[in-house]
């Protein structure tokens, strides 16, 4: 966790816009009894990388929860930047290898792996240590692939309030399940980029444009991609110039992960990380009230594990 | 012969070919082959940089080798290794294959890749360097880079790609992706001026409708110098008078029309022991071997004409020297990363457009005029259409001159190719209208150079909001243009790179 410092420190590049809100702090609603009925997260911190996801899964009832038998699973890291790893702009190459791996394990047909980066895509796959880390699982039902520009396909966003029409990528259009792989950084526009910021990277068009009402937006882009399991990568986070970073000054080690089937509730929960809560990110908090989640911190049945 | 010539053709096209498609960036950070080396076994590319650049280029060793062989053998080069020659034979051999050519072109035509290479060696000689216009090895590469490639890449996509969603697809598709993995360029490359470059090198091609090697015969100033150079070599087109029975077709299949009426005397300039005359002799009577005599043509050139051409070549120099772009440079003008000083970069750079090949964001093109006339198709950084990537240093390990300076990522990352400066009345937080922050996320220095400020602004509305608003801290500026390319504004790009402040001025940080 952040001590508070670095929170205001958060806050401060974060901007005046967001209101100083230390959040829950780290212990107080942990220690609370856990609400009956409410969304569960999993908050495991330890390491290695690998080992870390596959408990915080398991903690969850295992990949076989989420993932059946044949069907087309979307793995879909944060590969948005020429970064290498340690820099905290790209989920971290063996999260992303682990669950490929506990998806194949649990019987996926095909798992596709993919993102729609910022930087030159061949350099982000290379240098984030994801296609490298990948091309390790030799495993015919895997796919690493560039975006294809061909498969954006335009779909009315039902219910949305603030944009009724985007394209969105075929095969997450199509596929069976979608696990949501983000890493938490800062970013100065969505304050924190977490599992509904990351879904960016599976739509077409120019999406920069979004950044005018990102809050507003993105919890409508989250009615048309849903995510079936969030894991957010906070092994180590920006907490100040992101998403991109550059600077290892920047990069704070939480050696965390956070893990749950309710995107709400993972992001809301991950916003402790930083020591603010969903009410400073306001996508998070807007999400809930589009019901595509749980926000609220004390209605979120956390767990904690350590690795 | 004649067949170990063509299998040399095809098989050095083939390398050509090879190499050209990995000028490209390939999942590592240094290029695995020396993609340049046409350029740098080219002795006019070679002699053109050192002489207007005043400098020794290493680099360009291996036209030595260049010449050195062309001493001994005569101008084999054209016959039997330069891309751009096998491209015109093999148009002649299909498109051209049953024309029968009608049309005289003058005999005199010949002298004028002579006074061509006179005006470049004066102009070269004087510091400005035109040899881009006219060597073949720039010519193929450009035009392939710019024009010829794209468009194959055009063709593809627009003719395979959007089969895709087609019942067709299942036979369509593993075709279109192993061109893809095999063939294509990553994404379509955009190149200015790609129609003008494509028609100038699809003119070389049609110019093969007049006669044989029409470019090499008439024009080609690469072809003059080797002519010049391998004249009196010592393996020469020998005819044994005893066996020869004056059947003339020696005469009649030479592509270069470096026969003479006798069948005994050889246009020494102009053989490119291509061996086609041996082939064809019914009576064995051609040899191409070493020894004295031989019957060489003299060179069919007035002093008058050399004279006039090198004088046209020196006078271009202060022609061009007082243009009004020397005075107050295009603020566009904004150089790959290492280039050289704008004088000794231009001297050098050859416009074969390796630099804009590489590039990894599509971000160097053709310049039109933003260098003057003598810039033209030297590489410029076009931010609008393409930006330079912060961790790659490509360009300078291509460029076959030295303009462009092969520098470690480290330094290269230090280099400024100009400033970013906002437009104020364009940008959207700063004109009230909405947040945005799109620059500032895409800024890649280690240290932002794009920072944002928390303003209240009153709108046009007369509400009062606050927004963040994008500044440049010119100190941390590199230049690099991501800002203006990935500005989301659909029109200009409400950030914008100059030439500003690049490392290349005398004083960078004070203006």
């Amino acid at each position: 966790m952040l001590n508070r410092r670095e929170f205001i420190r958060v806050a401060a590049v974060a901007g005046a816009g967001v209101v100083l809100n230390p959040g829950v702090p780290d212990g107080a609603w942990a220690a609370k009894p856990a609400p009956k009925g409410g969304p569960k997260v999993v908050m495991a911190k330890g390491g290695p990388v690998g080992r870390l996801t596959r408990e915080a899964v398991d903690a969850l009832g295992g990949m076989s929860a989420f993932v059946k038998k044949g069907e087309t699973v979307i793995v879909k890291p944060n590969i948005g930047w020429d970064r290498r790893p340690e820099f905290a702009a790209n989920t971290h190459p063996e999260l992303v290898a682990e669950v490929v791996r506990m998806c194949l394990e649990a019987g996926a047909a095909k798992v596709k792996v993919f993102d729609r980066p910022c930087n030159d895509p061949r350099r982000c796959y290379t240098n984030s240590g994801i296609a490298p880390e990948l091309e390790k699982i030799a495993d015919k039902r895997l796919e690493v692939s560039y975006i294809d520009e061909r498969r954006f396909r335009d779909v009315e966003i039902p219910g949305g309030v603030t944009i009724p029409r985007w394209s969105f990528y075929e095969d997450v259009l199509d596929a069976d399940k979608f696990i949501n792989l983000p890493i938490a950084k800062h970013h100065n526009a969505a304050v924190l980029t977490l599992g509904l910021k990351n879904v960016m990277g599976v739509i077409g068009k120019n999406r920069a444009v979004l950044h005018k009402k990102i809050h507003e937006y993105l919890p409508d882009l989250n009615r048309v991609v849903k995510s079936h399991l969030t894991i957010v990568d906070a092994t180590r986070v920006l907490v100040a110039n992101g998403p991109q970073g550059g600077s290892l000054a920047d990069v704070k080690v939480l050696d965390t992960v956070v893990a749950g089937a309710d995107v709400v509730s993972v992001d809301s929960v991950s916003c402790t990380l930083f020591g603010l809560g969903p009410a400073d990110v306001r996508y998070v908090q807007l999400a809930q009230d589009a019901g595509l989640g749980v926000a609220d911190l004390s209605r979120i049945d956390v767990k904690k594990i350590s690795v | 012969m004649q067949n170990l010539r063509r299998a040399s053709q095809w098989l050095v096209f083939l390398v050509f070919v090879f190499l050209f498609l990995n000028t490209e960036y390939k999942d590592n950070d240094v290029l695995a082959y020396a993609v340049n080396i046409f350029l740098r076994l080219d002795p006019l590319v070679a002699g053109a940089a050192v002489l207007a650049g005043r400098a020794v280029i290493t680099l360009v060793w291996p036209a030595l080798v260049v010449v050195g062989l062309t001493l001994i053998l005569g101008r084999f080069f054209c016959g039997w290794f330069c891309p751009l020659g096998s491209v015109l034979d093999f148009t002649s051999a299909t498109v051209f294959r049953k024309l029968k050519r009608r049309t005289q072109v003058p005999e005199s035509w010949r002298r004028a890749k002579y006074l061509l290479l006179a005006f470049l060696f004066a102009s070269s000689l004087f510091t400005l360097q035109f040899v881009f216009l006219l060597d073949p090895i720039s010519i193929i590469i450009r035009s392939f880079t710019a024009a010829v490639y794209p468009a194959m890449n055009y063709v593809i996509n627009s003719t395979l790609g959007p089969l895709y969603a087609t019942p067709v697809a299942p036979v369509t598709e593993p075709v279109y992706g192993f061109l893809q993995r095999h063939f294509l360029a990553f994404e379509q490359p955009h190149f200015r001026m790609a129609g003008l470059i494509g028609f100038i090198f699809f003119g070389i091609l049609a110019a093969e409708y007049f006669q044989r090697r029409f470019w090499c015969r008439n024009l080609c100033p690469l072809g003059a110098m080797l002519g010049l150079l391998g004249r009196s070599g010592i393996v020469k087109r020998r005819v044994s008078e005893p066996d020869c029975i004056s059947c003339g077709r020696c005469e009649r299949d030479c592509r270069m029309g470096a026969v003479e009426k006798d069948f005994f005397t050889t246009g020494r300039a102009d053989c490119i022991d291509c061996m086609d005359c041996r082939a064809v002799c019914p009576e064995d009577a051609i040899s191409f071997t070493g020894g004295v005599a031989a019957k060489g043509a003299g060179l069919d050139l007035s002093r008058r004409g050399v004279l006039t051409s090198l004088a046209i070549g020196a006078a271009a120099v202060p022609l061009f020297g007082s243009e009004a772009y020397r005075k107050s440079a295009d603020p566009s003008l904004i150089r790959p990363p290492g280039a050289l000083a704008e004088d000794e970069f231009l001297a050098r750079c050859t416009r074969c457009g390796e630099c804009m090949r590489v590039c990894i964001a599509n971000g160097l093109q053709p310049s039109l005029f933003e260098a003057g006339l003598p810039g033209l198709w030297s590489p410029v950084l076009a931010p609008r259409i393409g930006y330079c990537e912060y961790n790659c240093t490509l360009c300078g390990q291509v460029c076959p001159t030295g303009a462009i300076k092969r520098l470690p990522l480290e330094e290269k990352k230090k280099v400024k190719l100009g400033l970013a400066e906002v437009d104020r009345d364009h940008c959207l937080p700063w004109k009230g209208d909405s947040e945005c922050i799109v620059c500032e996320e895409h800024c890649p220095t280690d240290k932002k150079a794009i920072r944002l400020r928390d303003e209240t602004v009153v709108t046009m509305y007369g509400e009062t909001r606050s927004f963040k608003r994008p500044y440049v801290d010119e100190g941390l500026c590199v230049g690099c243009g991501i800002c203006e390319t990935k500005c989301p504004l659909t029109d200009r790009s409400a950030i914008f790179v100059t030439s500003r402040g690049e490392s290349r001025a005398d004083a960078p940080m004070l203006m």
